[in-house]
């Protein structure tokens, strides 16, 4: 574990750096390196600060966090779930979250107010799937993923719905919102503040999560209060995933491929994988709002796509060579 | 009843007279025919009488050319003029109520090329509906359409002198301010996410007739979607904004966040009604004149 733990944090430490490194000094404004170092050092024009600290900074931190928070919410709904396609999106969190923005939209509410409605969609979600998946039965973890994956389905349904009945005015901005988009993240504090937790609490469950991971009775046999801790996995996973759509909207994909990535470089420790997890969702989340900004430049891509684009053939690589 | 049977019979009775079409025009010449803006004859044997508009700008130009009295349904949003308000709706433009509109059994259909899918045109047109496609381009456009409608209509000297006093005040418009010193625009469509507007697009043109210089104007999308670093870097003069409704948007107030732009710094931060500027009907030259009145505000705020 400390080979891995050590490994991990060499490679994506510094790469954690450089995505915010470059995020900064790229956009669609050109600064030359000279012009860039003087804006750190407090020298720089006041055009240049502006783009620079006010612009591409606080967007950056807002991608980073919000890729961190999907990355740590995917790995810890895959060791909960048990089952490799499991992601926040899966479960009906983001859906929930889509409905709540996108009626929020058609009210015609400001940014504040349609982030608010997306956090309420996202809880409101999490407690339809929890309640139901609980019932009067057993609860298993197909019988939550069975929930999730039709409550997503009724979500969806509710977005297409939305959309058709929307003013065509209304509709750019709610299609960006669906396929994620950082240009509205304004403040990414709250976000990192949530990230930093979730991480802090996880590592020490790290040795708890390597045995749920092998199946609920070896857990159960080995001492693990089961039931509470898949129960807090669940609730911390919604929490993280609402707050991170707040931020970006739905963006898709990276809950699911960065924990699987990490697990095929790095094994399957969760030691390893949760805060590896936080770091490469951000990584990949910067990386990809960077290019969202520069690709056709000064026009934007919705940052969903680019995750997409970015991860699939990484992911498929991956999985080719570990075969 | 009587009707559906024709229906179903029209479209083969169609075939047959294509021949006919052929023949030269003389043979029509008893009607009324124009080509619409597919460049595609229309031809009605007399004026319309039942007219079913497909989109809020033609609604209002039907008003505009005298042939309000006739239009016997419209698409949701045609709320200009005031009476257009209580038509018969036949669904929002980009999904049209075939069964309303055969309900009311127009002899004239006006429809937007860019706006109702072409698909459903097409099935008016098989149902045997005498289709118009109107795809104003420019100011030009809107004039030519207005004659070109109301000889459809029967309206032909409203339309006329509707058209003219259109192009007069552009025209008048462009006289006055055309020439003034340029002002650098930022004109934004929408905020979440950041819309503008490039050369072809109708605003751009007023903004041209304005003496202003649209910073975008050179991307190729007609409304492409922004990266607030290259509005800033862009540093326009004016900023103004549309949006969606009569309500200045909050948006167009939060440029204040960026006290380093000269938009801000002289607190050239307007708004037109979209509905003044976005629509292709004589009342673009209403939202263009307040557009210029901007313009001229923004070149008296310049320091000397």
């Amino acid at each position: 574990m400390t080979r891995s733990f050590l490994l991990a944090a060499a490679v994506l430490l510094p790469a954690s750096v450089l995505a915010v490194l470059a995020a900064l000094a790229w956009g669609s404004v050109h600064i030359p390196p000279a012009d860039l170092l003087a804006v750190f050092l407090g020298e720089g024009s006041r055009l240049h600060s502006t783009l620079v600290l006010d612009l591409r900074l606080p967007r950056a931190l807002a991608a980073f966090a919000a890729g961190g928070l999907l990355g740590l919410a995917g790995a810890l709904m895959q060791v909960l779930l048990r089952n490799p396609l499991a992601d926040p999106y899966v479960l009906g969190l983001s859906g929930g979250a889509s409905v709540g923005a996108l009626l929020a939209m058609l009210a015609g509410l400001s940014m504040v107010s349609v982030s608010a409605a997306a956090f309420a969609g996202a809880l409101l979600s999490t407690i339809i799937v929890f309640g139901l998946a609980h019932g009067t039965g057993s609860w298993t973890p197909t019988r939550l993923l069975l929930t999730g994956v039709v409550v997503a389905a009724g979500w969806g349904a509710m977005i297409s719905f939305i959309l058709a009945v929307s003013p065509t005015a209304e509709l750019p901005g709610m299609l960006y919102w669906l396929m994620g988009d950082v240009s509205h993240a304004r403040n990414p504090y709250p976000a990192w503040g949530v990230l930093v937790l979730v991480v802090l609490l996880a590592l020490p469950l790290g040795r708890t999560l390597n045995v749920l991971a092998r199946g609920p009775m070896q857990a159960a046999a080995l001492g693990v209060a089961v039931r509470p801790v898949e129960w807090g996995i669940y609730i911390a996973a919604s929490l993280i995933t609402a707050t991170a759509v707040t931020q970006v909207g739905a963006v898709g994909f990276v809950g699911l491929i960065v924990p699987h990535m990490l697990r095929l470089v790095f094994g399957n420790d969760q030691r390893v994988i949760l805060p590896a997890s936080a770091l490469a969702g951000g990584i990949l989340l910067t990386l990809a709002d960077t290019l969202a900004r520069t690709m056709i430049a000064p026009e934007q891509l919705p940052v969903g796509v680019i995750t997409a684009m970015l991860g699939v053939p990484v992911f498929l690589f991956l999985l080719y060579r570990s075969r | 009843m009587k009707n559906l049977a024709q229906r179903v019979v029209r479209p083969a009775r169609n075939l047959l007279l294509l021949p006919g079409l052929l023949l030269p025009l003389p043979a029509l010449a008893a009607g009324i025919t124009v080509s619409d803006d597919d460049e595609r004859e229309v031809h009605l044997e007399q004026p319309a009488e039942r007219i079913v508009s497909l989109a809020p700008h033609v609604t209002e130009l039907l008003f505009a050319i005298g042939a309000g009295d006739r239009v016997v349904g419209a698409t949701q949003h045609s709320d200009y003029p005031e009476e257009a308000a209580d038509l018969p709706r036949v669904g929002g433009y980009s999904r049209i109520d075939l069964e309303r509109v055969i309900e009311l059994e127009p002899d004239l259909v006006i429809a937007w090329r860019s706006g109702n899918s072409t698909a459903q045109i097409e099935r008016l047109r098989d149902l045997g509906l005498t289709v118009y496609v109107s795809e104003p381009r420019h100011f030009d456009g809107v004039a030519s359409g207005m004659r070109r409608m109301a000889q459809l209509a029967g309206t032909r000297d409203d339309g006329e002198a509707a058209a003219a006093a259109f192009l007069d005040r552009m025209e008048a418009l462009r006289a006055e301010y055309a020439h003034r010193p340029p002002v650098r625009v930022f004109y934004q469509v929408w905020e979440q996410p950041l819309m503008t507007v490039n050369d072809d697009h109708l605003i751009a043109q007023a903004i041209e007739v304005c003496g202003g210089e649209n910073v975008f104007g050179h991307l190729n999308r007609l409304v492409p979607r922004m990266d607030r670093e290259a509005v800033i870097d862009a540093d326009p003069e004016a900023i103004i904004g549309g949006g969606m409704g009569e309500d200045r948007p909050d948006w167009v107030e939060a440029w204040e966040e960026w006290p380093d732009l000269v938009a801000v710094q002289r607190d050239n931060l307007f708004f037109v009604p979209p509905s003044l500027l976005q629509r292709h009907t004589p009342r673009i030259a209403e939202g263009t004149e307040m557009m210029c009145e901007m313009l001229e505000t923004t070149r008296s705020r310049r320091p000397d």
